[in-house]
């Protein structure tokens, strides 16, 4: 080879990517080695400003296998368990799961499978509760700050998933939902779906960790809060029952939806309405764990005075309600009658997330219809025309 | 053929199984898939990114494309090229969103230098604050040329980056020669900024 090299090889040279051809041509050529050499005191610059990309031996880090819990907890949980999904991506919501997760922070973590053998106490909905509490100052618990990832990594390590619901799949109607779910399946006669998913059923367990939970506690600033030792290494598990979503009007992919772009949802899914039932699931826990007394702790948390959280404690049955706590200024409930029982519309006046969610409770399945628009009434009709 | 209630039934319950089957399955090559790259993934992110935490939630998202995109074990599919290339462009999308989130580029920068040039050495400092440089001008460049100086920076072979990036081997030397000079280019700028 006689003709002159192009710095592009030149350059490939460098990184010892020549070809045998080329490289012999450049041993032998001083102009090629000459340009060779200025190429390199670009290419040196470069490299010098992105050394700290290159990978090195002693690089750490974290375990894979505690990674991939993280994975299932954080993403499959967050992204794929159906529930209410895109409802739940609602502000008013994402404090319902914060909440949730300060209850998970008191009932939680590793599982001994050695005291499951206790005789437990089974807790199914069978109705709704709202309550109004205060988050301010509570959000870098379920934010990206420190004690928020200590809390998610508590409860990450903690959980086993002893069944994954896997994708959702797709039903033709409410028949064929029905078969693939495993229950009696109820949409409205007077509308067509657009979408029907079937999302199996799943199942968890987590073992209470007093010590690191109180620490939590402690960290969050709230050592006046005690949790018992009786709760200490006891065994909690979850089942979940398959659930069916069925969209209406034009809602989003649950496969393709990214969920960070919530600022554009109303302006993109104006006319989306979600309706999703779910057999109740159940919680199943050793009976000295005194649910009502670590839900009072939960409330007093969240702000409120301890008599105020004594006062809603004992006006709750905690094995059959569902408590859902709402921002205090920032969303509005009201009881009414739906489908032949009392049901709750909670609403959030806002424009970036769902306006209303409609939640009741028949015959052991939970219901709810939510929309990112604002005609809760159209929400009030579903539920009234179920056959 | 028309099946009776009974055998339709039963051909559902088949169906539902095997769908069930193909779900074990596929989560199991995706575990695999988790255990083999996750360590190159966080490893590389962390290094673009310079924050631990971030390059965590990045990785995890990565995974979770991965996990939407459910690979069959092809053998043509190079799993750790797609992962590759996909975690170097959320990690540079996430630099981008950086910047946008903070409000900050060089004003901040140096608020930050002044709020902590007590507690570091100078040269410490300097070090930090020509990566942050570094990792500005990649984002402000064409993603595929970022992509490109962060997979060959980051030690990867011109025929791995080409299979990362559905290129052919011997583009890559071209390609890097203008990526570089474009990363020069984008780099000055943020110097003349500076001053």
């Amino acid at each position: 080879m006689n003709k002159h090299l192009k710095d592009s090889q030149l350059r490939a040279a460098l990184d010892g990517e020549l070809d045998a051809a080329a490289r012999h041509h450049l041993d032998s050529c001083s102009a090629c080695q000459a340009r060779q050499r200025m190429l390199q005191s670009q290419v040196t610059a470069t490299a010098h400003r992105l050394a700290f990309l290159t990978l090195e031996q002693k690089d750490e880090a974290p375990s894979s296998q505690m990674s991939l819990k993280r994975f299932y907890s954080q993403k499959i949980f967050e992204k794929e368990i159906p529930m209410l999904k895109k409802i739940y991506t609602s502000s008013t919501v994402r404090f319902v799961a914060g909440a949730a997760l300060i209850l998970a922070l008191i009932i939680s973590i590793p599982a001994t499978r050695a005291l499951a053998d206790q005789v437990l106490s089974l807790f199914r909905v069978e109705q709704v509760t709202v309550v109004p509490v205060d988050f301010t100052g509570m959000q870098e618990l379920t934010g990206n700050g420190a004690l928020g990832k200590q809390i998610s990594e508590l409860v990450s390590s903690s959980i086993t998933m002893d069944k994954k619901p896997g994708n959702p799949i797709i039903a033709l109607d409410a028949s064929d939902a029905s078969q693939k779910s495993g229950f009696m399946v109820r949409l409205p006669q007077n509308t067509t779906s657009s979408r029907i998913s079937v999302l199996g059923n799943s199942a968890f367990t987590f073992t209470i960790d007093r010590t690191k939970s109180q620490a939590l506690l402690n960290e969050a600033g709230r050592s006046d809060l005690v949790l018992p030792d009786s709760i200490d290494g006891a065994v909690v598990s979850v089942t979940i029952p398959s659930s069916i979503q069925a969209d209406y009007g034009s809602c989003p992919d649950p496969s393709t939806y990214d969920s960070s772009q919530r600022g554009s949802m109303s302006r993109q899914y104006p006319d989306c309405v979600i309706l999703s039932e779910i057999p109740s699931p159940t919680v199943k826990a050793p009976a000295n764990v005194d649910v009502a007394q670590l839900a009072q702790i939960g409330l007093e948390f969240t702000g409120m005075t301890s008599d105020q959280a004594a006062a809603f404690t004992k006006s709750i049955d905690w094995t059959s309600t569902l408590v859902v706590p709402i921002p205090k200024n920032a969303a509005t409930y009201q009881q009414l009658p739906v489908d032949g029982v009392t049901g709750t519309l909670i609403q959030r006046p806002a424009d970036d997330a769902p306006q209303f969610v409609l939640i009741w409770v028949k015959n052991g399945i939970v219901y709810a219809i939510g929309s990112l628009g604002t005609n809760s009434q159209q929400a009030i009709d579903m539920a009234n025309s179920l056959p | 053929m028309k099946l009776n209630p009974r055998e339709s039934s039963l051909s559902l319950i088949k169906m539902q199984k095997n769908e069930s089957d193909a779900l074990e399955t596929r989560d199991q090559v995706f575990e695999n898939y988790f255990e083999q790259y996750w360590a190159l993934v966080y490893q590389l992110l962390a290094r673009m990114l310079g924050d631990p935490d971030e390059a965590e939630d990045v990785a995890l998202e990565t995974f979770y494309r991965l996990y939407q995109h459910h690979p069959d074990p092809e053998p043509e599919f190079h799993i750790g090229g797609w992962l590759v290339r996909v975690a170097t462009n959320l990690g540079l999308h996430a630099i981008r969103s950086f910047k946008r989130r903070q409000g900050y580029e060089f004003s901040a920068g140096k608020t930050n230098l002044n709020e902590t040039a007590e507690d570091l050495p100078a040269d410490i400092l300097e070090v930090e604050e020509d990566r942050r440089m570094a990792r500005t001008a990649l984002a402000k460049m064409n993603p595929r040329q970022s992509q490109l100086l962060v997979m060959r920076y980051s030690g990867m072979t011109y025929k791995d980056i080409a299979s990362a990036l559905n290129l052919s081997p011997t583009s890559i030397g071209p390609l890097l020669l203008r990526a570089e000079r474009e990363f020069e280019k984008q780099y000055g700028t943020l110097v003349q900024e500076k001053r």
